[in-house]
């Protein structure tokens, strides 16, 4: 790992607070390495967002946490608010929500056919007991198991801001609103740590901002720790604690925004080596402003960057 | 009465006159043409199928036998012709009407389901229909009644069963009858009526929940190995045990007497002491029985289908890989369909044995489970009230036909039926809503309208 510049301040005093660690990550597809020896520190309480350009395996990271891929080396490991570490490598996806992992998906993927509300019911209520025979027989556990997940429903609408939209279908809803849904059902789960793939993806400037917002609600009024993986870079500098950088499934680089934003090596993988050089070497008042601008895209020399960055990950 | 005049469809010059010609082609270029042709077609194809029946000793019997006496064969093609006629001609001075009254039934709000949603509707509906049902053997003939019972009512309780696999939980399965079995067998040898003696001989209300616990075991057994595979890999596996069922009892002569089958499996009976009520060879006793079985089936699974399990099952079967994502255990809930569904199939076989007082394997045949499927599908999966008219519909019509044509050719009546309908009206006789909603963002390509296929994002997130 020579390219690693950066490393993550103080990896080894995190660890006690650290939610997700993860170490020695790799995942192969036959010869393709998708992931190579990732580490990744999530701290309890804090927004960690995974930066990379297109095909860095930012996805293929949360699917292997989520237990979609189950990676051949390395060991990702969770420590619970209840004092329980487990390890999430291998686990069902199913049984990896149950521990507090929950989820969106980078192509929306909601129930279509369900309401917005019962989307979010259906997340709210699989960790109720209640089994077939009872709501056959009507029993009242498993009564006041039905109301508890409406009741649930019905304030993670209101949270999320999709308070008035609850009996629309799904697929009516809007690109924006439907990400907002999602985020409502994953949090109906009652995670301990929210990751979110591209939330921002195809919302237009307000609903960014609006998303911002509601993300920074997650993480300081439900206490969710959240890890994020975002193209617009604009949306990360405005709500991450840290940044980690991967390119090529290798962590190249990890700090606080501006620290990687004034990074070589994260610059280098977004504009290659030759634009870096012109970016970060044309004065050092300038760096981190040019770097950013390079890497969030936002301005006239950071257009190439933009385009990559902007661009969806297939 | 718009405002803005429709444009004038007349080219100015001549030049563009002559190449709007040129772009037109000829008159019998026109597609009505090929119209006419086909419904010809049909015309004669349906003249021979609806005639003499074939001989295997003269191959072209039925086709000589049908231009040797051409009448049948010009009414058809006359059929045929005037309805493309009026399709093609008249079908623009009734259509005005035809929105007209679509409109107005839209306007006033006045859907089908709005209505009977209505208490004032509901529930003297509910209990009109309820007494029609009690009464209706009353009314029939005792050919009617067999019919009834043995036909279309078991049909209708396994295709209530069905319905929670297929059209809750998506799952396609082909070998539904193998749980029938399992529970016809399971009442003869609870009854006494195989070679092998059981522990204790039980009545046949004490064989149903017997029966429903051994279906239930099959159906996790089934289940457990098999439900990681999807869709059309399912349906193959539930075809072999479909297959491993009906042989064991075709073959294991010395449990199940083979194809000899078993005799003399007792009626019901309900002795509370005081009042013995008898099930004899009456049909009309076993539809009400039958009926009593099916309302309260019908209302235990209303109650699951909009509980967390029906929840649960609609988004397994929408896409499999958020469910999981959000904690729904997709197995368990698999499972669950599987093992609710033969269970119900337990009770009608329990049903079946008791009152035909003879099972044999050939009672068990695929056939049967594949008309089961026909018959929810027609009905539209995961619509109780769809799928129980469906069932009731479609067991009736063949045993109806014979009447009116040949006894062998019924069932490709029903086929072409299910043809027309699957073409026209995918989404059943009465659909559910969630499944029409399915239907149309599948076409769309949004989302899966069943958990038989890939999803359309792909499998991973």
């Amino acid at each position: 790992m020579s390219t690693t510049v950066t490393k993550t301040a103080g990896v080894g005093g995190a660890v006690s607070d650290a939610v997700i660690a993860v170490s020695g990550l790799t995942l192969r597809f036959g010869g393709l390495v998708c992931l190579s020896e990732v580490e990744l520190t999530l701290r309890r309480g804090e927004i960690l967002a995974v930066i990379g350009p297109n095909g860095a395996g930012k996805t293929s990271l949360f699917n292997s946490l989520t237990g979609v891929y189950v990676p051949q080396e390395g060991s990702i490991t969770l420590n619970s608010v209840d004092g329980n570490t487990h390890s999430l490598l291998g686990r069902k996806t199913h049984v990896v929500n149950r521990l507090g992992l929950a989820r969106t998906f980078q192509n929306i993927r909601l129930f279509a056919a369900l309401t917005a509300l019962e989307n979010v019911k259906i997340a709210a209520e699989t960790r109720q007991k209640s089994g077939p025979v009872g709501i056959m027989l009507g029993l009242p556990h498993a009564r006041r198991n039905e109301r508890e997940s409406d009741r649930r429903a019905h304030e993670l609408m209101e949270f999320v801001g999709l308070g008035g939209k609850i009996n629309e279908l799904a697929s009516s809803l809007s690109y924006g609103d439907q990400r907002r849904l999602e985020i409502a059902r994953a949090l109906a789960t009652d995670p301990q740590v929210l990751l979110l793939d591209e939330p921002a993806a195809g919302t237009n400037p307000t609903e960014k901002l609006e998303l911002a917002d509601l993300i920074k609600h997650i993480n300081r009024e439900l206490g969710i720790s959240v890890l994020l993986i975002e193209h617009d870079m604009r949306l990360v500098m405005s709500v991450a604690d840290r940044v980690t950088v991967l390119n090529f499934g290798k962590v190249i680089a990890s700090g606080t925004p501006s620290e990687v934003q004034r990074n070589r090596a994260v610059v280098e993988a977004y504009l290659g080596a030759e634009m870096a050089a012109e970016v970060l070497d044309a004065g050092p008042s300038d760096t981190g402003v040019a770097a950013g601008a390079g890497v969030a895209g936002g301005a006239d020399e950071g257009k190439a960057a933009g385009a990559v960055g902007g661009e969806e990950e297939r | 009465m718009s405002a803005v005049k429709t444009l004038d469809r007349q080219p100015v010059t001549e030049t563009a006159r002559r190449i709007a010609a040129l772009r037109k082609g000829k008159w019998y270029q026109q597609q009505r043409w090929a119209r006419l042709m086909g419904l010809v077609f049909a015309a004669v194809v349906l003249d021979v199928m609806a005639g003499p029946q074939g001989s295997s000793s003269d191959v072209f019997f039925a086709l000589e036998a049908v231009y040797k006496e051409p009448t049948s064969l010009i009414v058809w093609i006359a059929v045929m012709v005037g309805v493309w006629a009026f399709a093609e001609f008249g079908w623009g001075y009734v259509k005005p009407y035809f929105d007209w009254t679509k409109a107005k039934a839209t306007e006033a709000g006045s859907s089908v389901r709005q209505v009977t949603a209505d208490r004032r509707v509901k529930w003297p509906l509910g209990v009109g229909v309820a007494v029609l049902l009690i009464a209706l053997p009353e009314m029939l003939s005792t050919y009617w009644n067999q019919v009834l019972v043995g036909e279309v009512a078991v049909y209708v309780l396994l295709a209530i069963g069905l319905n929670v696999v297929v059209g809750w939980a998506g799952l396609l399965d082909l070998g539904f009858i193998a749980f029938f079995a399992i529970g016809a067998y399971s009442a003869a040898y609870w009854t006494g009526a195989l070679p092998v003696e059981p522990p204790v001989e039980l009545t046949p209300f004490l064989v149903i929940p017997v029966a429903v616990l051994t279906c239930l075991i099959a159906g996790l057994l089934l289940g457990a190995p098999t439900l990681r595979l999807r869709g059309d890999y399912l349906a193959i596996v539930t075809l072999g045990f479909h297959e491993i069922i009906y042989l064991i009892a075709k073959n294991k002569e010395d449990f199940t007497n083979g194809p000899r089958g078993a005799t003399g499996i007792p009626g019901f009976e309900l002795d509370l002491g005081f009042w013995d009520y008898k099930w004899g060879l009456d049909p009309k006793q076993y539809w009400w029985l039958i009926l009593a079985f099916a309302a309260v089936l019908v209302f235990v699974f209303r109650r699951l289908e909009h509980s967390r399990v029906g929840r649960a099952w609609t988004a397994i079967r929408e896409d499999e890989v958020a469910a999981a994502a959000n904690g729904v255990d997709t197995v368990k809930f698999k499972l669950m369909a599987f093992a609710i569904g033969a269970s119900t199939s337990g009770i009608a076989g329990v049903i079946y044995a008791s009152k035909q007082q003879f099972i044999s394997p050939e009672s068990f045949i695929l056939l049967s489970s594949v008309l089961v499927i026909a018959y929810v599908i027609f009905g539209g999966m995961g619509s109780l009230w769809g799928v129980i008219v469906g069932t009731a519909f479609l067991a009736w019509l063949p045993q109806r036909l014979k009447e009116f044509v040949d006894p062998k050719d019924r069932y490709m009546y029903l086929g072409a039926l299910l043809v027309v309908m699957m073409i026209y009206r995918p989404q059943g006789l009465i659909p559910s809503r969630r499944r029409k909603r399915e239907l149309t963002l599948a076409k769309q390509g949004i989302g899966d309208a069943d958990a038989m296929t890939e999803p359309v994002g792909g499998r991973m997130g």
